[in-house]
């Protein structure tokens, strides 16, 4: 069965009373509900524990923990680079972010008057 | 209206009535590029230039590009590096001033450093450094931090949190600290040129308040290391 016919059920009357009594008409907004994002998970604890395991051992001498210190840096770096290209992934995985999504439904509304 | 009647009485004509022009929200439109003032960039033939800087010459030749600042030349002597430092010693749009206190530095160190080299034994003068740009640059890249604290509540409280920091930051808080250090921590009848250039030598041999102050920073961190996980991004 297809949407409308579902809806017409849900609305009728012939069957006892009907299920559905909406006060308002069953047409979709121009416009989505902007959720804030979920909280992420902190990026480069790893490196940055052992950066401080190394800064602890050497009483916080920079010449003898250079190798950690440049890995840190690539992990932040890359951690960087990740978080700009997210906004482009969330599109290849099929899902619009809301500012997106709002924008396009401003720019092609539902049709209220016939032109 | 009496304010066309006042310019007419002044000589001027009504019709010139002052337009405010609004600068303080204006910012070039994002489609402006940046300007590229380094002689090097251009001097490059065309058959080294890999191909995507082949495309990015080919996308100057047709967007418009904004207009570079006055204190940026192409010259040898042009210095990224030094000119954010003038900026930031810069008070009440004195950049003369700020920027005769760093040539003053300049040549402070490089007269300090060059009495060192004539003074010291014939074996060890290889070691000084006199050219005070690299002292400069090597200072600075001594007293930057590598990670930094970040104030972050989490139920109620406020916990000090270690986090990386972009390098424009990093960059800030070293020249920051070198700047408040040498304004308050000195004696008030020393110029301003010599402390700078006291605290400059100091960190290039990393030593000093300012390396001190870093130091302590990255003992906070590692104390708080725990509370890593307080971050989200």
């Amino acid at each position: 069965m297809s949407a409308q016919e579902k809806v017409r059920l849900l609305l009728s009357r012939q069957n006892g009373k009907p299920v559905l009594k909406p006060n308002r008409a069953l047409v979709l907004k121009d416009a989505v509900a902007i959720r804030r994002p979920r909280k992420g998970e902190a990026t480069c604890i790893t490196e940055m524990s052992v950066l401080m395991a190394c800064w602890k051992q050497n009483n916080f001498v920079d010449a003898l923990c250079s190798t950690e210190i440049s890995s840190f840096y690539t992990c932040v770096s890359k951690a960087q680079e990740a978080m700009k290209n997210q906004s482009e992934q969330s599109l290849h995985q099929g899902r619009l972010p809301p500012k997106q999504a709002l924008t396009l439904l401003k720019r092609f509304p539902n049709i209220q008057s016939e032109i | 209206s009496s304010y066309a009647i006042a310019l007419k009485h002044r000589g001027m004509s009504p019709i010139c009535l002052r337009v405010v022009v609004l600068v303080r929200w204006s910012r070039y439109n994002p489609y402006y590029l940046e300007p590229e003032v380094r002689r090097e960039a251009y001097s490059r033939p065309e058959a080294e230039l890999s191909t995507e800087e082949q495309e990015e010459r080919k996308l100057k030749e047709l967007r418009p590009i904004k207009a570079a600042t006055c204190s940026t030349t192409s010259s040898v002597f042009d210095d990224p590096l030094i000119s954010k430092f003038v900026r930031m010693i810069m008070t009440d749009g004195n950049k003369v001033l700020a920027r005769e206190i760093i040539t003053q530095t300049l040549e402070n160190i490089k007269r300090k450093q060059v009495e060192k080299y004539h003074k010291s034994p014939a074996g060890k003068k290889e070691e000084i450094e006199c050219n005070p740009y690299t002292i400069f640059h090597t200072a600075l890249e001594n007293c930057k931090p590598v990670v930094g604290l970040a104030s972050i509540q989490k139920g109620g409280k406020s916990y000090q949190v270690p986090i990386p920091l972009t390098d424009n930051r990093r960059r800030f808080l070293a020249m920051k600290w070198m700047i408040t250090e040498c304004r308050e921590n000195k004696h008030r009848r020393t110029h301003m040129y010599e402390k700078l250039s006291q605290e400059l030598l100091a960190a290039f041999e990393k030593e000093g308040n300012v390396i001190k102050k870093r130091h302590e920073l990255h003992k906070m961190a590692e104390a708080n290391r725990a509370y890593a996980h307080y971050r989200w991004w």
